[in-house]
């Protein structure tokens, strides 16, 4: 088919708001149905993995680098607070000995189930949301590394988020402060559940709790397991303010500064709905699933 | 022809893969815009480096950064940070128009100017992002950090200018 001149100008006069209508399809389309997004989202996530895998790691080494330096300044100072910080952990170590000793002696003695099978996987973390409006970060370990959505992201200090997306090598997880994220909790010592409610700023909020309770700055938060999503115990952080009488938690894991996390998977995978069909998952894990298990008595 | 005419593609590099140069910048820009930095608050605050490289080229060569590229260019960044897709790709898009407008005050003008230009794109491109997100989510988002992002990418604009102005005379010669 012939194009005259001018109706190729016309065409090339057309493209912009042609462009510009597609674009708002595809907002309206994302708001509306989060399916596709989703699949064509996780297609990109797996293509650009390798490439942002090894575009990250050159800001990794000038972190490791930048840390070094700070060390070096500080060092004294580093080594006399580590010195005081291990024999407070080896008093903790040696409670801790104690206690599960005495768990497994009180398990044995009500003839307890063996509690949910938990496995890991280890991920680093590739590339950062770019976006002023979402926090999540994408990590290099997909479905083809045991990981699922749902999955509780972890560091050694606390809850990180969860994954909320998954493609074959890389996976997205959705922050605690993201604005759809919402894990249940407890407060621990006191018993009072609440769900922390992300809102894109640095500390999340704790919400929907009861009428009348009281929550003190350095009441520590867990995740409770209600809505069985998030596992339960898992430590999130603190009570560190007030905001117009809500309070404010600041997490024990530093969110801003992940790198390497673990995805813990108890089984809950499919927890979350999930409107498109898994592919098959290699499993990784030695140990049977929670679901797999009887009681036994 | 009046001079604030698209230059054609006749007078355009010595080297023909120059012409992927605001292409590839552009890349790189939505590259570095989502990598992991590991500072308090970054995430909130990342300078907007797909604005300078578009808001650059459209001005100088406009010719090699078509509605298409723009399209893709945004629409990949939203897929990637999670954002709703389409907001960046509707963002860069109605920049085009705008910037071709005017770019006749901006060409062969001195730095100052362009800066002065740049300025004003970004304020109204953080708070069309604010007025989307905020219709999109239902509620008011946080205008204190969109504010500060603003100052960031603007307060970043001169070494992105300088970069890509010296690269665009290094391959392409005198635009």
């Amino acid at each position: 088919m012939r194009i005259s001149p001018a109706g190729r100008a016309t065409m090339r006069r057309m493209t912009l708001p042609l462009l510009v209508m597609l674009s708002i399809a595809m907002i309206i389309i994302g708001k509306a149905d989060q399916m596709v997004v989703e699949s064509a989202a996780n297609w990109l996530m797996d293509a650009t993995a390798p490439t942002l895998e090894m575009l990250s790691r050159p800001a990794a080494a000038l972190d490791v680098a930048v840390d070094r330096a700070r060390g070096f300044v500080t060092v004294y100072e580093e080594n006399a607070r580590l010195k005081e910080e291990n024999e407070r952990l080896l008093g903790w170590q040696q409670a801790a000995l104690k206690l599960s000793s005495e768990n497994a002696q009180l398990r044995d003695l009500l003839k307890l189930a063996p509690g949910p099978e938990i496995s890991y996987v280890t991920a680093r973390v590739i590339a950062d949301s770019g976006g002023a409006y979402a926090r999540s970060v994408i990590i290099d370990a997909g479905r083809e590394n045991g990981v699922a959505r749902g999955q509780a992201a972890v560091t050694g200090n606390g809850l990180v988020g969860r994954i909320s997306e998954t493609g074959r090598r890389a996976a997205r997880v959705l922050l605690i402060t993201d604005l759809n994220s919402r894990v249940p909790v407890i407060v621990d010592g006191v018993g009072q559940r609440a769900i922390l409610v992300g809102d894109n700023s640095e500390r999340p909020s704790l919400r929907y709790m009861e009428e009348g309770a009281t929550v003190r700055i350095g009441d520590k938060i867990v995740t409770s397991g209600q809505g069985g999503v998030f596992p339960p115990g898992l430590p999130v952080g603190v009570v560190a303010g007030f905001d117009s009488g809500v309070p404010r938690v600041e997490a024990y894991a530093a969110l801003t500064r992940v790198d390497y996390l673990r995805l813990l998977d108890y089984g809950l995978a499919n927890a979350l709905p999930n409107p498109l069909p898994l592919a098959p998952r290699v499993s990784k894990r030695t140990e049977p699933l929670v679901g797999a298990t009887t009681a036994r008595r | 022809m009046p001079r604030s005419a698209v230059p054609t593609p006749s007078d355009a590099a010595a080297m023909p893969w120059a012409r992927l140069l605001p292409v590839a910048t552009t890349a790189f820009a939505l590259l570095l815009s989502i990598q992991p930095v590991h500072l308090a608050g970054y995430a909130a605050l990342a300078p907007a480096f797909t604005l300078m490289t578009v808001y650059h080229w459209t001005i100088y060569r406009p010719d090699l950064l078509p509605p298409l590229i723009l399209f893709a260019i945004g629409a990949i960044q939203d897929l990637i940070s999670g954002e709703t897709p389409g907001v960046t790709a509707l963002l860069l898009l109605l920049t085009r128009p705008i910037l071709l407008s005017v770019r006749r005050h901006f060409v062969g003008r001195p730095f100052p100017f362009v800066w002065a230009g740049f300025t004003l794109l970004t304020g109204g491109a953080m708070l069309f992002f604010w007025a989307l997100q905020s219709l999109l989510a239902g509620q008011l988002i946080e205008f204190r950090s969109v504010i500060f992002r603003g100052v960031l990418t603007v307060s970043i604009f001169p070494v992105a200018s300088f970069i890509l102005g010296r690269s665009q005379r290094a391959l392409m010669g005198v635009s």
